[in-house]
């Protein structure tokens, strides 16, 4: 199983019903063919780049799910059938995941490295400091003129 | 530009081609580090969803800054022209800008 993302562009001038529909026709027919739908995210109208089939704004909608490499092939089979479909981009996200995982891992436990070690390195500080705090008053009195 | 410096030793002090020292020349002049953004502000994730970012990287008529210009370390770029490129496909991103 992959993890994958689709993104793509509805015409603007499609009926809010009528994109609701597909988007639950594009969830069940994923469903049905064993995939997991994780996220469905609508961003609503925006502008587009550049012109697209003479539209120069879309609504864009983003899926993400788990599934075998043949149910992106049937996706990809109805988006470019849809009438109401302008644009759509697949990408295959999982290795990039688990590299974003790996790194985050790797932050951390440094990060926990450098917390567990910093305590050491200010306890034999702070001492020092509080000598220096309390020195001077008592050198003070004594040598006023000294800088 | 970011303006802070990466920590000692880090990738912030990594030649990235625009730092040349011109010292050796008769006419000396400074040139400030520079610094890739994506090391200093530990972004790992450059996504092609994130126009906002992205738009930081690419010039006024649609062309990726290369990163002699832009001090983006090479693993970094890598990932950025992919991103970019990926954005351009869904129309996030213009391949050419229309005049």
């Amino acid at each position: 199983m992959r993890i994958y993302e689709e993104l793509f562009i509805v015409k603007p001038d499609a009926p809010d019903e009528e994109v609701d529909q597909f988007v639950e026709q594009l969830r069940t027919q994923l469903t049905s063919a064993g995939a997991t739908v994780d996220k469905v995210e609508k961003w609503g109208k925006r502008r587009l780049a550049y012109r697209v089939d003479k539209y120069r704004e879309g609504a864009y909608v983003l899926f993400q799910f788990t599934s075998e490499p043949d149910g992106v092939k049937e996706l990809e089979r109805r988006l470019r059938v849809s009438d109401i479909v302008l644009k759509f981009i697949t990408v295959r996200i999982d290795q990039t995941l688990k590299r974003l995982d790996k790194r985050k891992k790797e932050r951390d436990k440094r990060a926990a490295k450098r917390a567990a070690s910093a305590p050491a390195a200010p306890a034999p500080a702070q001492p020092s400091l509080a000598q220096q705090m309390t020195e001077p008053p008592a050198t003070m009195p004594g040598v006023p003129k000294e800088a | 530009m970011p303006e802070s410096k990466g920590r000692p030793g880090s990738a912030g002090q990594r030649p990235t081609g625009g730092d040349k020292a011109v010292a050796t020349q008769k006419k000396q002049y400074f040139r400030r580090k520079k610094v890739c953004r994506f090391c200093v502000e530990r972004i790992d994730d450059i996504n092609y969803k994130d126009v906002k970012m992205l738009h930081a990287f690419v010039a006024e008529r649609g062309k990726i800054v290369p990163r002699r210009i832009s001090g983006v370390c090479a693993p970094h770029q890598r990932r950025l022209t992919d991103a970019i490129k990926k954005a351009r496909n869904i129309a996030l991103l213009p391949f050419a800008a229309q005049f």
